[in-house]
């Protein structure tokens, strides 16, 4: 039985594909890769400084999934809570400028925008992996 | 849906973890800017931080107030929404395309 918390907060990015990508990617590893396993907060609220988010930051490992290379995820954690136990960029995994092409309604995904989510899923829970390792 | 399909001629969205963060770029963007929130939850961080950042809410809506003409349907998750979910988020659609009539009537 997994005790440990272990925190991913993905960018909020309304503005590029990146932020769809992560935030789907985030869900993934919720649903289906690491069910019951991993706890997620709100950016905006984390950044806000509202609730126990930054908490919880404070206490448990958390690992960042950035949409772009602004890394607002990654920074915020840094600057309110604590180092991060890890941290994903989407735009190294899809490149800068997939990244930053428009974001897309979750209708409209394709099956290459299901494999970059797989894809950035599975580098979020080898990390995930290598910190419950360490526990 | 509005920014894309709707109104793209008038509206532009904006990621709202740059306007937490006081992105420069962005910053600049909202300054002084007519601003539409459309928020979550009660917590109200859209419309706190575009206000904190200097830009003109005229319009602030959260969607939990919507929701009681939709009482009993199953609207998904956050990965994906039923077709009950995607009607309703049309709704709200709707109702920040009226906003941005309504603002377009009482700028020209």
């Amino acid at each position: 039985m997994i005790t440990t918390k272990i925190g991913v907060i993905s960018c909020s990015g309304e503005e590029c594909l990146g932020g769809t990508i992560s935030r789907l990617a985030v869900r993934k590893m919720m649903e289906e890769l690491k069910p019951g396993m991993v706890s997620t907060l709100c950016l905006p609220l984390f950044i806000a400084g509202d609730g126990g988010e930054r908490e919880f930051a404070e206490k448990y490992p958390t690992i960042a999934v950035d949409g772009c290379s602004k890394c607002c995820a990654k920074r915020a954690i840094e600057k309110y809570s604590n180092r991060v136990a890890g941290s994903v960029d989407v735009a190294e995994i899809i490149g800068e400028a997939k990244a930053l092409d428009k974001p897309l309604s979750t209708r409209n995904l394709a099956d290459e925008h299901m494999e970059y989510v797989k894809q950035t899923a599975d580098k979020t829970c080898q990390i995930f992996d290598k910190i419950l390792a360490k526990q | 849906m509005v920014t894309e399909e709707k109104c793209p001629n008038d509206t532009e969205t904006l990621c709202l973890a740059h306007v937490v963060t006081g992105d420069d770029e962005v910053v600049a963007k909202i300054k002084g800017a007519t601003c539409i929130t459309m928020d979550g939850c009660a917590k109200y961080c859209a419309k706190k931080s575009v206000e904190e950042t200097g830009g003109i809410v005229v319009k602030s809506h959260k969607v939990p107030d919507f929701m009681k003409a939709h009482r009993g349907e199953e609207h998904g998750t956050g990965t994906a929404l039923t077709e009950d979910g995607w009607n309703y988020a049309v709704e709200l659609a709707e109702i920040m395309v009226e906003d941005v009539k309504e603002i377009k009537a009482g700028v020209n």
